[in-house]
């Protein structure tokens, strides 16, 4: 985990790391939610729908923003403020998920960081955009 | 550039970041008598003007402010610096 600190932070300063999404990723969300909605528990239904298979939930995907924040960057001493998610394109179980995040803006009085953050699958394609706004604490 | 210069030039951002269309702003607007103006989007607006007037505030210039009037006057005094 990163510890960084307001003095190690510069507008353009990125961070990513890889994420895999699994089956039993989306049968434990489903069950921590309760979103039980057929285009996320059934394939077959998907499929009638046009999908490859049962979607991964995009609050499931989205979490990994989290991790982005609080463990790379900045990391240790994140206190999430908001996250603007905006889904571009399915995820299934079976993706590979990188996860990028670059400083867009520091404002200096409150201490709070905007990050401009995407994810894309293994083929390249962008599945989400996020701008997500990051308070630093100090202990 | 006046006091009421700045306050309709700052209107909009307060808008988007409270999410109030309609929202007219006043020298003696402050967090008080303006709804959702709470301690998060406090920053926001801070943010949104220090990107439209490309300044930085320090805190200690941001802790003295009373209400919207007293953001324009620094407002003025910081883009007269840059």
């Amino acid at each position: 985990m990163n510890e960084l600190r307001w003095s190690d932070l510069s507008v353009g300063m990125s961070a990513h790391f890889d994420a895999a999404i699994t089956e039993e990723m989306l049968d434990t969300f489903a069950a921590l939610s309760g979103d039980v909605n057929p285009l996320h528990m059934d394939a077959a239904f998907a499929k009638a729908g046009g999908f490859r298979d049962r979607v991964a939930f995009g609050m499931l995907s989205s979490a990994f923003y989290s991790t982005l924040v609080g463990v790379h960057l900045p990391g240790k001493w994140a206190l999430l403020h908001g996250v603007d998610v905006e889904f571009k394109a399915p995820v299934y179980a079976g993706d590979r998920l990188r996860v990028s995040g670059e400083i867009t803006f520091l404002n200096e009085a409150y201490r709070r960081i905007e990050l401009k953050a995407r994810m894309t699958n293994h083929s390249g394609q962008t599945v989400s955009k996020a701008t997500i706004q990051v308070g630093l604490r100090e202990s | 550039m006046t006091q009421a210069d700045v306050i309709q030039a700052i209107q909009p951002l307060f808008r988007d970041v409270l999410d109030q269309p309609d929202l007219l702003l006043t020298a003696d607007s402050n967090a008080s008598n303006v709804d959702d103006w709470d301690s998060l989007a406090h920053i926001n607006i801070v943010m949104a003007i220090e990107r439209h007037y490309k300044v930085k505030f320090a805190l200690g210039e941001l802790q003295g402010l009373k209400n919207v009037g007293d953001m324009a006057e620094l407002i003025i005094r910081k883009t007269a610096k840059s």
